[in-house]
């Protein structure tokens, strides 16, 4: 304490020592300082020094995915009709970006926009998902894209890139096989690899084949490393990692077809599949139709409304999605059942009266007159119903379902396709399970004119009838084209039933009083097949006395119309099936049309032959 | 004979040369040399800082050598008057100064912007040395001695701190607290002093800024908001951190180069050196500032009279405080103040007043023969 208590007898001299003294404390306080700091920076650049390395690393490289181009779809043909056309956009990052407001605003000083745009961005912006980069609508020339690129700098977050827009060269015709493609929603996301995340302009497909084959079509991500300074701008590529685009796709489509038959559904609401033997689908049309190219980058909500709104469906394929009785399409199937369980024979009779009173319930045939005592091939050409009544009576559901879950009703006709419907064919155990209630034997009986519960899509059904076509052999139908595709087993037990079967059907089309007669094709390919007529509503006694015309009727109460069939029927090579909706009876609407498409094929295939 | 009594001009000029501290002189040249260099590496076309900070420090270096061949005695003649002068820039200031930030600092002279309250720092720093000059060491605790003191720090202190600039206010505060400690204030005052300090401190949180008490729950944590103001500290760390021992080499620092450091060529000027040179050659930096310190310790130690001795510790700790606040918030261990490094950083005031303060500490050694 002597330092610090000044004694009073010392003078100037000893002020000085005082000084000296405390001068001395002061410095080795600083020397206390220094040993902090010398172990501060010990601590920071020696021991942490790797930590801050990372650290320092991770505030100057950034990595840039870079998207790969979308495979192209091809058709058996190889016309590409899903195509990548260059266009020049803008993606926003929304980690970078504080005010969508400002970043709009100084945006609009360097590229022209109006309000419009700038309200609708900002819309969109909000529920976008913030992980994603947000692309703006709009496809830059190259002039404005140049000149975003000179001043991106003072833009943050903004990132202009070049890209592929997925375009559909016949977008209407196509619609429902191909789908479409659209920014993922995060259940997309999900599905694919996390190595797809954060990748600018990532479109995968919704539906169609885009959706069932994303995979392949998608392509592997690339990336590209640069240094950044604090600003984000870039200063030097460090390295970059290509991608693989995604592989083509070659379908079995055939475009020249797919594209007439679409016109020939023109205003009507259905859809037609076309098959060869072995299953390769030639063209799958549904109309009406939309376009998907407007997908790409998000319709508008005007444009949607008015598709989501239109009483026929626009969106929905009705090739694979909805599902119709078959009707009359189902006889064949009912026909062999009873065969190959030895419940008739092909020389069984039956007296059609036009009307039959079992069950406590009046049954009707469409031909008032009745169609007299008629065997199997007429009542397959003439379509009676009183005959199949009867067969599917002594038949019993159980066996007629067996039958036709052999070819391929009730279940899916491809896989992966998420939008397909699964139809329905019914038993008596199905009915017991899920409505809880017993199998009637009148619903056997409408079961055998293709009516009552059972359910089927377009897909399925031209599925059956190339199976019938093909002489009973199982296929797995396909949209890609590929040379394994090949006959499976045999699905049925004696050709003698196969070709009675067919030889009905040739006379349902080509010889006189045949229900599709008018839909013959003349020369040496023919056309062979079975139109239906599926009621959609019950016909009341009363309305049967009326005896009210389908056209009469508002068009949602109207008959389906339908048609399956093949040719040409000496040699099958393809299978055909027309499905309009509520187009009326199958032989007016559904049978010319299928006769339309199929003398398409026929010319298409005379040609090939010449040459 | 008679010319050995009467020395001519430049027989005195000669005798001041040859007292000339060279060595002192190269510690300061060598600073000034590691200052440019380290601002040539954070320098664009733009900015064209290199150009400046030299036309600075030639500056600068004048005033130092101006300084320096003064006889000491004129500055304890005119110690009051410079002080009062000071205090008047900083009331002219308050009111004509101009504003930057909300606080009025600066008055524009032609080619510099002065900042009052940074040469108040070597204000004080001479009036108190000139007060304790003929105080006897028997009185000095007495009250009535302890009056003009008092009213010596706090009139800048209050005038300093209403600018709004509360860290320069309490830069001087400590500077002054130092000086009282080696005048030889009794170590009773300053724990009288301390402990009132502490019970005052929670009332004088109500009286700062929002932004002054942002910036110290940031240097609490500063990782709870690495991009806002914790942003500094964070950036800093990972500069110093990833220099390493050899550090990243001459002008390869990223974090500067890339501009991830705010503030590079000014308050983080330590930084930068720290990156490019590492652990090696900021402990060597550390190590000639405080050659410096102890440099002017010494020549403190050698002079004839108190007032030279109290200015030299004096100004010696001033350039300590600077140091140590300095890297103690670039490498995270205080908040984040505004203090550059002496003689390094890019700045005007700052610079003039160090080299200002250091020419004091050379014509004390010049003139330490001499009793006032």
């Amino acid at each position: 304490m002597e330092y610090f208590i000044p004694s009073p007898k010392k003078g100037s001299e000893s002020k000085a020592k005082v000084i000296s003294r405390r001068a001395f404390a002061l410095t080795s306080f600083k020397f206390v300082f220094l040993v902090m700091v010398v172990s501060r920076l010990f601590y920071l650049q020696i021991i942490k020094r790797d930590e801050f390395i990372i650290k320092a690393d991770n505030n100057r490289f950034r990595k840039w995915k870079l998207t790969p181009s979308r495979g192209i779809i091809l058709d058996k043909n190889n016309n590409v009709i899903a195509d990548n056309f260059q266009v020049f956009k803008i993606a926003l990052i929304p980690r970078e970006i504080k005010s969508i407001d400002n970043f709009l605003s100084s945006f609009s000083k360097i590229l022209p926009i109006t309000n419009n745009e700038i309200s609708y961005y900002k819309k969109k912006y909000r529920l976008h998902n913030k992980n994603l980069p947000f692309v703006l609508n709009k496809n830059l020339n190259w002039t404005d894209f140049s000149k975003l690129n000179y001043v991106i700098h003072n833009l943050q977050g903004a990132q202009p890139f070049m890209s592929y827009e997925r375009t559909y060269i016949h977008p209407n015709e196509f619609a429902h096989i191909l789908g479409y493609v659209s920014t993922p929603n995060q259940k997309d996301l999900n599905q694919i690899d996390a190595s797809y995340l954060d990748v600018p302009n990532l479109k995968v497909g919704k539906i169609g084949l885009e959706k069932n084959s994303n995979k392949i079509l998608l392509g592997i991500p690339g990336s590209a490393i640069y240094e950044v300074n604090a600003f984000g701008k870039r200063v030097k590529n460090i390295e970059k990692i290509d991608g693989t685009n995604g592989s083509r796709i070659k379908t079995s489509i055939d475009k020249d077809i797919q594209i007439y038959a679409y016109q020939q559904l023109k205003e009507k609401s259905g859809s037609v599949v076309v098959m060869n033997m072995y299953g390769g689908v030639l063209c799958c049309v549904s109309s009406p139709s939309y376009d998907p190219n407007k997908f790409t980058y998000g319709i508008s909500y005007k444009d949607y409304d008015v598709l989501k709104n239109n009483e026929k469906k626009p969106l929905v394929n009705k090739a694979m999605t909805t599902t119709y009785p078959p009707a009359s399409t189902f006889k064949m199937i009912v026909a062999l059942s009873a065969l190959e369980n030895k419940i008739i024979t092909k020389n069984f009779r039956h007296t059609c009266k036009g009307k039959v009173d079992l069950y406590e319930q009046r049954y009707h045939c469409w031909k008032d007159k009745g169609h007299g005592r008629i065997n199997l091939k007429s009542a397959i050409k003439e379509s009676c119903d009183i005959y199949f009544y009867e067969v599917a009576r002594l038949l019993g559901i159980d066996r007629l379902q067996k039958t036709a879950f052999k070819f391929g009703l009730g279940d899916y006709v491809f896989q992966d396709f998420f939008e397909e419907a699964k139809g329905l064919v019914p038993s008596t155990s199905w009915k017991r399970e899920t409505l809880g209630k017993s199998w009637y034997l009148g619903e056997t009986m409408i079961s055998g004119i293709g009516q009552g519960y059972i359910k089927t899509t377009n897909v399925q059904l031209c599925k059956m009838i190339a199976q019938f076509a093909n002489g009973g052999y199982q296929i797995d139908a396909s949209f890609f084209d590929s040379s394994d595709l090949a006959l499976g087993k045999k699905i049925i037990e004696d050709d003698e039933h196969i070709e009675l079967i067919l030889k009905s059907l040739f006379e349902a089309t080509n010889h006189p009083g045949g229900t599709s007669y008018r839909s013959r094709i003349a020369g040496t390919m023919k056309l062979a097949g079975k139109t239906g007529t599926a009621q959609v509503r019950k016909i009341s006694e009363s309305q049967r006395e009326q005896d009210l015309k389908n056209k009469d009727l508002p068009w949602k109460f109207r008959d389906h119309s339908l048609f399956t069939g093949y040719g040409p029927a000496d040699n099958p090579k393809y299978a055909i099936s027309v499905v309009i909706e509520h187009g009326g009876s199958g032989s007016a609407v559904a049978a010319p049309i299928a006769r339309n498409v199929m003398r398409k094929i026929f010319e298409k295939e005379r040609k090939l032959n010449n040459v | 004979m008679y010319r050995s009594i009467r020395k001519n001009i430049f027989e005195q000029a000669w005798e001041k040369i040859i007292q000339f501290d060279w060595f002192f002189f190269s510690l300061i040249c060598i600073l000034i040399c590691v200052g440019l260099l380290t601002i040539h590496t954070v320098d664009n076309s733009n900015s064209n800082y290199l150009f400046k900070h030299f036309l600075r420090i030639s500056i600068s270096l004048a005033l130092f050598l101006f300084v320096a061949f003064i006889n000491i005695k004129f500055w304890y003649r005119f110690a009051y008057v410079f002080y009062i002068g000071v205090v008047g820039l900083l009331i002219y200031v308050d009111f004509f100064g101009l504003s930057a930030l909300g606080a009025k600092r600066w008055i524009n002279v032609y080619f510099f912007n002065i900042q009052p309250s940074e040469l108040m720092k070597v204000g004080v720093i001479l009036a108190l040395a000139r007060y304790y000059q003929y105080i006897k060491l028997e009185e000095i605790d007495n009250f009535s001695k302890l009056i003009i003191p008092v009213f010596i720090i706090f009139i800048p202190f209050f005038l300093v701190t209403s600018q709004p600039d509360l860290g320069t206010g309490l830069f001087i505060l400590i500077v002054c607290l130092g000086m009282l400690w080696l005048a030889g204030l009794s170590l009773k005052i300053f724990i009288t002093g301390f402990f009132s300090l502490l019970i005052l401190t929670p009332f004088s949180i109500a009286f700062l800024k929002p932004y002054q008490k942002e910036r110290i729950l940031t240097f609490l944590n500063p990782e709870n908001d690495p991009l806002g103001s914790g942003y500094h500290i964070v950036q800093s760390k990972i500069a110093i951190g990833s220099g390493g021992f050899w550090g990243k080499g001459f002008k390869q620092g990223t974090q500067s180069n890339l501009e991830f450091l705010p503030e590079k060529h000014t308050d983080f000027i330590f930084t930068v050196f720290s990156e490019q040179f590492g652990f090696f050659g900021s402990v060597l930096l550390i190590l000639l500032f405080f050659a410096i310190i102890l440099k002017i310790l010494n020549i403190s130690l050698k002079s004839q009279n108190n007032f030279s001795r109290l200015v030299c510790f004096g100004v010696g700790f001033n350039i300590f405080v600077y140091l140590a606040v300095n890297l103690g918030m670039v490498t995270g261990l205080l908040p984040v103040v505004g203090v550059p490094l002496p003689i390094i950083s890019y700045g005007g005031t700052a610079m003039l007043t160090t080299m200002f303060a250091l020419g004091l500490v050379m014509s004390a050694k010049i003139h330490n023969d001499h009793n006032l």
